[in-house]
């Protein structure tokens, strides 16, 4: 008998900023819907373990879409005619999900993003505050600078191999080397310069220091960083979250990439934070079954007074 | 002993032992194929030279001397930081070269000609990670 994932893809037209885009997403579940964004230079697979879990598909329609230049959403069509290198920007990169989120007909979603797509999760709560319904930003903060250089995107050196290599050590030592090795083929597999061009918006076009402040607080804000992120590093996000109202934060033991490289734990640490949203929207919640108990010792997602450490061994 | 286990010294016979490491690997043979490169590892004040062919270190060096005629590139980091670098399971931003060459932790600094140094990358992480069965 033939073995399948429950996911599904499909393409959608999605026009941003005078150009309509082919754009690939992925879908599993019903409930609440659920917008997941992809890290610079990947694509949805990072979610397929989330989007495979009974528990989470219960209570979400969770959907993971492709970037235009990412995975299988191609570029523009007049991309070859540029005059600059590909750079994603805030204002075109929170039009896009916004634009997507409407192409599909969603109504106030929750967008979940890792490290860039969380990054961003500060952008959208700023400008569209009501299109949502609550925000995880995994690996996020309001200023990450440093990796937005020529090495990336250079004709001496094999772009994947330098750009997967590059990330690898974001990831905890601890996490399976499987899924370790997946992450590096997904950011191996990237067009020229997209990463580079990704992580304009990551380290140059969204220093948001100076505006997180101004988050109303009414749109809940999950915040969750792995101690072994050194791009995000726990301290970085704990500075983010005390200037953003109506947060909370959670430091665990993991890496830049949860969702990928250690699906299990990350299963552990985000499940209270879906508990909290289940509770938030019972409308909107499927039918299935009930999030379940914790495995390990995470805690709930309560707002730290200090660093919190979950040991989930 | 500590969660992420204990320190290492760092000499010249130490040296040796993770270059047999190295030579003993039968993966970097494949993705070093093309690294041939010269570079410095640094600890604390002690250079040493390591010289790389197809992926295989050919000789180690302690020390510069004029008859070296430079090197490629340089790592070099104090013995606090390789000897975290180098645990079965290192600590948090010193799991990495990257982590520690990292504006933000400055634990590494990366000298030299980083042309050879990103050509070779992949090889070259893979050598630097055996220092953990030393």
């Amino acid at each position: 008998m033939n073995q399948h994932d429950p996911i599904v893809g499909r393409y959608v037209y999605v026009t941003c900023q005078g150009k309509t885009y082919r754009t690939y997403y992925e879908e599993t579940g019903e409930g609440i819907p659920m917008v997941c964004l992809h890290t610079a230079g990947t694509d949805g697979r990072q979610y397929r373990h989330q989007m495979c879990d009974p528990d989470m598909a219960a209570n979400f329609r969770m959907i993971a879409f492709d970037m235009p230049w990412h995975g299988k959403s191609i570029p523009p069509a007049d991309w070859y005619q540029m005059e600059d290198e590909y750079k994603l920007t805030t204002s075109f990169y929170g039009e896009f999900i916004v634009a997507f989120c409407r192409a599909l007909e969603l109504k106030k979603p929750v967008v979940m993003g890792q490290s860039m797509g969380g990054n961003i999760c500060l952008h959208l709560a700023l400008k569209y505050e009501q299109e949502f319904s609550a925000l995880i930003a995994l690996e996020a903060c309001d200023h990450s600078p440093g990796w937005w250089i020529y090495p990336l995107h250079h004709p001496h050196i094999h772009g994947g191999e330098a750009v997967a290599t590059s990330v690898f050590g974001l990831m905890s030592p601890e996490s399976p080397d499987e899924y370790r090795w997946e992450t590096w083929w997904y950011y191996a597999q990237g067009g020229p310069g997209i990463f580079k061009g990704d992580l304009y918006f990551y380290s140059v076009d969204s220093d948001f220091r100076d505006q997180v402040h101004k988050i109303s607080g009414r749109l809940p804000i999950y915040f969750l960083t792995g101690e072994y992120d050194f791009a995000c590093t726990p301290e970085m996000t704990e500075r983010t979250a005390e200037k953003v109202k109506g947060s909370e934060c959670v430091i665990f033991s993991g890496g830049h990439f949860p969702t990928s490289e250690d699906p299990a734990k990350f299963k552990d640490v985000i499940t209270p934070v879906l508990k909290k949203i289940v509770q938030n929207d019972p409308e909107r919640r499927g039918q299935g079954r009930a999030m379940p108990a914790l495995q390990g010792q995470a805690q709930s997602a309560g707002r730290p007074s200090a660093r919190r450490v979950i040991e989930l061994g | 002993m500590s969660r992420y286990g204990s320190r290492k010294g760092f000499d010249l016979e130490w040296i040796e032992r993770w270059a047999r490491c190295v030579n003993e690997d039968r993966i970097l043979p494949v993705i070093g194929r093309f690294f041939n490169n010269r570079f410095v590892l640094g600890v604390d004040e002690t250079e040493f030279l390591i010289e790389v062919r197809g992926g295989k270190i050919a000789r180690i060096s302690e020390g510069l001397t004029p008859n070296d005629l430079g090197f490629d590139f340089a790592l070099r980091a104090p013995s606090s930081a390789w000897a975290k670098f180098s645990q079965q399971i290192p600590p948090p931003m010193f799991n990495d070269i990257w982590a520690m060459a990292h504006p933000l932790h400055k634990q590494l600094t990366i000298d030299g000609n980083q042309l050879p140094f990103w050509q070779n990358m992949r090889a070259l992480t893979r050598m630097l990670s055996l220092m953990r069965q030393v």
